[in-house]
């Protein structure tokens, strides 16, 4: 038997070496095809899109509106802590938007190619580091608009002068831009212990400075701080911003070379998810993907036998689920300081809305388990129970966690900062219930909406063919928050926030069993059909 | 030998998609010890008419009867009663394959869901999976959680879609034997099914369905 041991044994290949194409090539070749196979233009593309669009606008506005009004208010306290509250928030902006940075790059990549690169050009032998250079270099941009923008936004919510918005603005914007980018050079030797430890850090930076506006408020500290301070802080970070963006984009890009197929794919494959589920407007699909990775990535768990019987087995693995992924918690306990430092910074009125609307997004993570028992009939059919037990039981852990927060939070509703409104203990108490139960609410409507119906008859808008509740859908969840807190905001008795939430929990809990009711009248109606065809037979026999 | 009430009624079931009707006064009557094998080509109506039997879907006309009791998808007795394993079903993205178990068999109040939930977990071959969470199962073992899912807690009928899909040949031969044991304790069974196998050894009667009709 003949055997090759080496390379020099091997017969020489037959014809003229192979000379791979270069990347920019390929590149090129991709393009033509992309272009010459087009069948819409980029406009027809975007008018194709406009469902998306529609719901970034009707957002935006509300945002864009919201911000105003805030601003209004703020700009109008005059008092020094006031002052010197509203000269902290941008700092709390700053470090929450580089915290999602982080976060967000950790769970992308941040450098990422989608399954078609990955198969037909990651394979081929040239360099990675020059089909991906773009990719990198998107993600920072991405992460400069994004961090731009909410920078711009908080700024401006305190009523800070254009020269201090444009100073945070810038760096907000650069300090985003240098996380990702840190990120990246992280990814390119397949770390992230870096990139995680740090979004923890900037996030309990952002959690401190909330709290130091409401020591502030409060008098507990007096800062003194001079009228250029924010502005003269902001250009440190920025500078500083800058340094790091440039020594990790050099790192990044000599290391884009070393990163893993797999590791370059799996990010592709959900943004690939996440962008269908926002083009269909469903947020709650594209939570849902991102869940589903993170349990991947975790892969296994060290199980645990359950408690109880009946429905307390359920309440019970919600308790499990909790300890076994306890960082909704971090962020729950964070959204404690939102009601006191809104009404440092002399929102009073606005105060229940904004710790309605925090506590919201804080709720969310914690209701999975009701979101996987009504997206589907699949796992509540398995269960002998009525769907509005099941939603009862599932529920219990956030609203205990809910009354808690609602405990925590009273103190903020009894006048905290200068000037702020003042009212008795019981007042305050039954504002921070109703404020609570308008973001528990909010949390549960906007956990089992349902994604919208295209296959449903659309209904004609001037804006094109829109399917039904499409417009609906993206407010869900903030329409709750609205309505229960509007009493509070109309300067009304807390009392009538609760009336509303009690209604609301009512509909709520039994929203799936509406569809049994319409299938009961449905059923109903096919009988009274069957009844007339029947007295017509008997009528055209009798002639 | 004990007297064979009826378990599943199913009446003059209609279910149309537009033009075309799928299933046509389609009736059925199952008792307990019964196992019925629905079969015939794709397209011909088993996953509807499954759908139908089991509430995932409305019929256009006809009734369906779960123990003398109208068939609601929500009605505690009836989930009490019908087991069901169709495509529809999902797991919690973190909670383990036996947590899975676990949680079903303590619902439907077993007095020792330990035991149960280990026996089923050796039977199902998913042991060194038990503390897997679902999204890192392949389609095989995710198929056995879900078979798992319907052995951990009681029941009187047992409905399934293609039970032996993504099962290797092993898998497929305990799936048989551990049904026709179901089916000889006395448990109702409707499978809908394409594996010949399957059939011979767990059915009692074999419902072919034709194609759909335009």
């Amino acid at each position: 038997m003949t055997t090759l041991d080496t390379a020099d044994d091997l017969p020489a290949a037959p014809g003229p070496a192979l000379v791979p194409a270069a990347p920019r090539e390929l590149k090129r070749l991709i393009k033509d095809w992309r272009r010459g196979r087009a069948t819409k233009t980029l406009g027809e593309a975007l008018h194709d899109a406009y469902v998306a669009l529609i719901g970034v606008l009707m957002v935006g506005a509300m945002v864009v509106n919201v911000v105003l009004k805030a601003q209004r208010t703020v700009s109008q306290c005059d008092s020094g802590s006031c002052l010197s509250a509203r000269t902290v928030l941008p700092w709390a902006g700053f470090a929450a938007a580089v915290a999602v940075a982080l976060m967000v790059s950790r769970l992308f990549g941040p450098v990422l190619a989608s399954a078609a690169e990955g198969f037909w050009l990651l394979d081929a032998p040239i360099s990675r580091a020059k089909l991906l250079g773009a990719r990198l270099v998107a993600a920072v941009v991405i992460a400069f608009v994004g961090g731009g923008v909410l920078g711009a936004l908080v700024s401006a919510l305190t009523g800070s002068t254009g020269l201090e918005v444009a100073a945070w603005t810038a760096a907000t914007a650069l300090s985003s831009a240098a996380a990702v980018a840190f990120a990246a050079a992280e990814q390119g030797v397949e770390r992230t212990r870096a990139t995680h430890a740090l979004s923890y850090l900037f996030g309990l930076a952002g959690l401190a400075a909330l709290l130091l506006v409401v020591a502030v408020a409060a008098g507990w500290v007096r800062l003194g701080l001079g009228n250029q301070v924010g502005v003269e802080l902001a250009a440190v970070l920025a500078g500083f911003a800058v340094l790091v963006l440039l020594a990790s984009l050099v790192l990044a890009r000599l290391r884009l070379r070393q990163i893993r197929r797999t590791r370059l794919l799996s990010g592709g494959a959900l943004v690939t998810g996440i962008s269908g589920a926002f083009f269909a407007l469903d947020i709650g699909l594209a939570r849902d993907i991102v869940v589903e990775r993170r349990a991947i990535e975790r892969g296994h768990v060290k199980p645990k036998r359950g408690q109880g019987l009946g429905l307390q087995a359920i309440t019970w693995r919600e308790w499990q689920r909790l300890g076994r992924f306890p960082q909704p918690l971090l962020v729950l306990a964070g959204t404690v300081v939102v009601p006191y430092a809104a009404d440092a910074l002399g929102m009073s009125v606005l105060t229940p809305l904004f710790a309605a609307l925090a506590l919201f997004g804080a709720l969310i993570p914690l209701l999975g388990g009701l979101r996987v028992l009504t997206r589907t009939g699949g796992l509540a059919r398995c269960l002998p129970f009525s769907l509005s037990q099941i939603k009862l039981a599932s529920i219990t852990v956030p609203a205990i966690l809910a009354g808690v927060w609602a405990v925590l939070t009273s103190a903020a509703y009894r006048g905290f900062g200068d000037g702020a409104e003042s009212r008795g203990l019981l007042d305050a108490t039954l504002v921070a219930v109703a404020a609570a139960a308008a973001g528990l609410l909010a949390a549960v409507r906007w956990t089992q909406a349902k994604g919208v119906d295209f296959g449903a008859p659309m209904v004609s808008t001037q804006a094109g063919a829109l399917p039904p509740g499409l417009v609906f859908n993206v407010f869900r969840g903030f329409d709750v928050a609205v309505i229960v807190t509007a009493p509070m905001l109309l300067g009304l008795s807390p009392f009538w926030s609760l009336v509303l939430a009690g209604i609301t929990a009512l509909l709520l809990l039994n929203s799936l069993d509406a569809d049994s009711l319409r299938a009961r009248q449905a059923e109903q109606q096919k009988e009274l059909e069957r009844q007339r065809k029947q007295r017509d037979a008997e009528r055209q026999r009798k002639r | 030998m004990a007297k064979r009430t009826t378990v599943l009624k199913v009446s003059g079931l209609r279910r149309a998609f537009g033009p075309v009707t799928i299933l046509d006064h389609f009736s059925l009557e199952v008792r307990t010890g019964e196992a019925i094998a629905l079969t015939g080509r794709n397209g011909a109506g088993k996953s509807t008419l499954l759908r139908c039997l089991v509430g995932a879907d409305r019929p256009d006309e006809g009734t369906v009867e779960v123990m003398g009791n109208a068939m609601s998808e929500t009605s505690p007795q009836i989930r009490r009663d019908v087991a069901t394993v169709i495509d529809d079903l999902d797991f919690f993205p973190d909670l383990s394959v036996v947590e899975h178990l676990d949680l079903l068999a303590r619902a439907h109040g077993i007095a020792d869901p330990d035991a149960v939930v280990d026996e089923v977990l050796e039977e199902v071959q998913l042991v060194p999976q038990s503390g897997q969470l679902p999204g890192t199962l392949s389609s095989g073992q995710r198929r056995r959680l879900a078979l798992a899912t319907a052995f951990v807690r009681p029941r009187k009928l047992l409905i399934m879609d293609e039970p032996e899909q993504r099962l290797d040949t092993e898998g497929v031969r305990w799936l048989a034997e551990r049904l026709k044991a179901e089916r000889q304790a006395g448990l109702a069974i409707v499978f809908a099914s394409h594996e010949p196998a399957l059939v011979e050894t767990v059915a009692t009667r074999v419902v072919e369905l034709g194609a759909p009709r335009g």
